[in-house]
């Protein structure tokens, strides 16, 4: 069936939103590509070398460990007879509500030489100075990859365990019969199913690590993020700032070809999937050894982190902190629930169009739209000022021009710049859930109100919008944790004297006072679970 | 008296693709239409040409004197007082029973939208699942409330897609008898989807058979079983098997024996088929001089009507071949042993030949 709604309104405002949330990255893009090539020469002769250096193999450390730690924890869970594995399932999502510049402070705080552990080690071994003994030094370029994969292997373990439960047991219960061992057919049937999943999760990861401003600019690690920040805020200059951010999104395109390529080969899951698979039986050591990576991941990646807060939070906290926690969190929440909201609007609108509309092309808003994900904060703040800046310009010009008083960088200089760049980064999630919600929503419902005599608006309203609503409360509640978490775009963009958590936190893990702000950090982690509690508790309604 | 649903010249491209080719079709007020058909042959787009969820590239669809749409004019599908019954029902997984059934009554005041819905559940058996959700129903209950929910508007005509593909087979022939019989009650004209010839036969006035996108006969179902207009036709209805014959002057020559031919219209083709039904062979398990053997068994099953069995031609029989038959239905109480050879003869009766080609 082809839907059959056409309404030139509804699909000149859908491109007009895609526009809007493209024309940043443009900008940048021909401003940074059309950036002098002494400019370029200059970049390449001196720092973009070991910039890109870093980058590169801070990307791969940090997928080589993910893929690692976050399929192999999926594995564990979906085909052995671990044991706490009911429980092991949902705490190992945990890492995910936890930034990981959290992390890399409270681990740099904990395994430094004036650290507890480095402490207790001197004086049980009587070492007097560094000279004596050889420790780990977590501030180096894997120490941060460490970091990032701990919080990271999530999105590898959520996407490989849920293609594995997706699969047909047929094949597997096939395989068996042709004289595979249980472990076998895990190894060659289960995992290359997984493939595409494995690869998307691993594109996640990348996007992410690609992205990551706090931690590498926390361990001194120069990438390319830290690049551009310094660069544009150190030295003023957003010539070399704009181009060193088009090099980052070029490696970001890369990222998103593959990851597209590897979405398109998802599709062979199974009709089938609620077969009970037969599970490997562990025997006593394979079942220790497989718990103990377990629990370390969720130690490491959550558990641990969150009691050192807590601990800090104890010790540390007062009433003078409160009233400023109040103030940034209400900051934080404003932005975010602006952000959500319109997030939210933009996917309902694009998702909608895309299924109801009659257009050929009714895909490609969303698309446009979607894009937005694989930008960085950091990119997405230049390509942001580098198109707002000059518009303000523009506005205070003719605004003087017809003799009104200047309005001043109203644009540019204005929540305005942190909300869109919040929307244009977090649209995509919002429309991947409205759209998987849609997805759910069986072809001949769109059909059934028009045989019945309503009206699209009608049905849309009466069918569509209530029975999206718990994709809507998800995608709403995901865009709203990932803005409470965003950090660089909200660091170079927001108005002067304006703090939300992360940017405040930030601040105090860069002068070392995180103690101040434990509170708040709880907080952020707090709200980060909501969507991974609520996640579950879907999954295990199904 | 002019009929209800008139289709002219209809045609439909999708993707330079010709789904629907020059159809035409009309439909006079409460008769059951059933459209039969393999898989892909356009019949699901025919019906969703006629309610509004296909564009049309040629011809016209007129519903009770309204021009629908032709190739530049369409009126949307909610206007058009067309009913349908998807596959999979459509039920609003949101809405209890009664809601699905109330949801296209909003034109009406409320007092009248009750007495509506409550006489249709009443008479649907509804009553007492009124407030129950679609995923607690039964697939038959389901199927009774997409029927009240698509009549409750009460449309010109109503659309069903497969409506019986999802029913136990053994309560499927129950249900068709029971809706017929609603639908008649209302006086409700209707066009149903199948691939199932059975269920035409059971549920339908008029039977259409379509492929590839061209109606091949449309008619009433027991004048199609009997006078069916092509090779394709017999042959998708399975109306009997085929037995190849060779024409000579006037005469069609098998390895059954001759038959007359009355007029001569098929001469032209070398290679004629002749439809015999199982009915229309006699069967001979004593071979003698009289019945000299001319077929082996070559498959045996068990049916209520006694032992199926399938006859082909006997080895070296011939030296053409074409003349070969294979596959050749008959019916009997007599316990036969597979390859053992047997003569079967043809009952004299009106042949109806066709030729394979069109």
């Amino acid at each position: 069936m082809i839907a059959l709604y056409s309404s030139k309104t509804w699909t000149l405002s859908s491109y007009l939103i895609a526009l809007v949330l493209i024309v940043p990255v443009l900008v940048m893009l021909v401003g940074g590509l059309s950036a002098s090539t002494h400019l370029f020469v200059h970049l390449w002769q001196t720092v973009l070398p070991s910039y890109l250096e870093n980058t590169l193999l801070l990307a791969f450390f940090v997928v080589v460990l993910t893929l690692f730690f976050g399929v192999s924890s999926a594995v564990i869970i979906s085909t052995t007879d671990i044991v706490f594995k009911q429980q092991l399932r949902w705490l190992l999502l945990l890492p995910l509500a936890m930034p990981a510049y959290l992390v890399a402070y409270l681990y740099t705080d904990l395994f430094d030489y004036a650290g507890p552990v480095q402490r207790m080690l001197r004086h049980a071994f009587g070492w007097q100075s560094p000279n004596d003994y050889w420790f780990f030094d977590v501030r180096t370029l894997a120490g941060a990859a460490v970091m990032l994969a701990l919080v990271l292997f999530p999105y590898l373990y959520m996407l490989t365990r849920g293609a594995f439960e997706q699969q047909d047991q047929n094949l597997i219960r096939a395989s068996r019969l042709l004289g595979l061992t249980a472990k076998q057919s895990v190894l060659k049937v289960a995992l290359p199913l997984a493939r595409p999943a494995i690869a998307v999760g691993a594109s996640l990861v990348l996007m992410e690590t690609l992205a990551d401003f706090a931690t590498v600019q926390y361990f001194s690690v120069n990438t390319l993020t830290t690049a551009i920040y310094d660069t544009w805020l150190g030295y003023g200059d957003l010539g070399s700032a704009n181009a060193l951010a088009s090099v980052l999104m070029l490696l970001v395109l890369f990222v998103v070809l593959a990851e597209q390529r590897s979405r398109s080969g998802l599709r062979h899951q199974s009709a089938r999937p609620n077969v009970k698979r037969e599970l490997i039986q562990l025997s006593v050591s394979q079942q220790i050894m497989a718990s103990v990576f377990c629990w370390t991941l969720v130690i490491l990646g959550f558990l641990l982190p969150l009691t050192l807060l807590i601990i800090m939070a104890v010790q540390y906290s007062d009433m003078a902190q409160l009233s400023v926690l109040l103030a940034t969190g209400i900051n934080s929440l404003k932005v975010s629930v602006i952000a959500a909201t319109i997030a939210v609007l933009i996917a309902l609108s694009l998702g909608l169009y895309q299924r109801l509309h009659s257009d050929k092309y009714r895909h490609v808003p969303k698309q446009i739209a979607s894009f937005g994900y694989a930008i960085p904060g950091t990119v997405l703040a230049m390509a942001i000022l580098s198109t707002l800046g000059p518009l303000d310009h523009w506005l205070n010009e003719s605004a003087e021009l017809f003799g009104f008083t200047a309005p001043g960088l109203i644009l540019s200089g204005s929540l305005f710049a942190v909300i869109l760049a919040l929307v244009v980064r977090f649209a995509a999630i919002a429309n991947g859930t409205i759209a998987s919600g849609i997805k759910q929503i069986p072809q001949s419902l769109d059909y059934a109100p028009a045989s019945l005599g309503v009206s699209l608006t009608a049905s849309v309203a009466k069918v569509h919008l209530p029975l999206l609503k718990p994709a809507i409360l998800m995608a709403w509640l995901l865009v709203f944790v990932e803005a409470m978490k965003e950090l660089p775009a909200v660091l170079l963009l927001r108005p002067f004297n304006f703090e939300t958590l992360s940017s405040q936190i930030y601040q105090l893990i860069s002068d070392e006072m995180l103690e101040q702000g434990a509170l708040g950090a709880i907080l952020i982690v707090m709200f980060g679970l909501l969507p991974i509690v609520l996640l579950n508790k879907n999954k295990e309604k199904v | 008296m002019t009929a209800l649903l008139t289709i002219q010249q209809l045609s439909i491209t999708l993707q330079e693709k010709v789904i629907l080719s020059s159809l035409d079709l009309s439909l006079d007020e409460g008769d059951i239409l059933g459209l039969v058909g393999a898989s892909g042959c356009g019949k699901t787009t025919l019906l969703n040409a006629i309610a509004g969820f296909s564009q049309l590239s040629n011809g016209r669809i007129v519903l009770d004197d309204r021009l629908l749409s032709d190739n530049c004019q369409s009126v949307p599908a909610e206007q058009r007082q067309v009913g349908m019954i998807f596959q999979d029902y459509a039920l609003f997984p949101h809405l209890t029973v009664q809601e699905n059934v109330a949801f296209g009554l909003s034109k009406q005041s409320k007092i009248e939208q009750g007495k509506q819905i409550e006489h249709l559940l009443l008479l649907l058996k509804l009553t007492d699942y009124r407030d129950n959700y679609a995923h607690q129903l039964s697939g038959g209950q389901q199927q009774r409330v997409a029927i009240a929910r698509a009549l409750a508007p009460k449309p010109k005509l109503l659309l069903l897609d497969e409506p019986f593909s999802n029913i136990d087979a053994r309560l499927r022939n129950e249900l068709m008898v029971e809706i017929r019989q609603l639908l008649k009650r209302f006086n409700i004209t209707a066009i149903f989807v199948t691939h199932n010839k059975d269920e035409v036969f059971t549920f339908a006035d008029k039977m259409a058979v379509m492929a590839e996108g061209k109606l091949l006969q449309f008619d009433s179902p027991s004048l199609i079983c009997q006078q069916p207009n092509s090779y394709q036709v017999a042959d998708f209805l399975q109306l009997g098997s085929w037995l190849p014959c060779r024409v000579n002057a006037n005469c069609a020559v098998s390895l059954l024996g001759d038959f007359v031919l009355e007029s001569n219209d098929s001469q032209q083709t070398h290679l004629i088929h002749l439809l015999v039904k199982p009915s229309q062979l006699v069967l001979n398990v004593e071979v003698n001089e009289d019945n000299i053997a001319n077929a082996q068994v070559d498959y045996i099953s068990v049916t209520e009507q006694g032992y199926h069995y399938y006859l082909r031609s006997l080895d070296n029989s011939t030296t053409d071949e074409r003349m070969v038959f294979s596959k050749l239905s008959i019916y009997s109480d007599i316990a036969l042993a597979l390859t053992q050879r047997v003569s079967v003869r043809v009952k004299a009766h009106d042949y109806l030949f066709f030729s394979q080609a069109n």
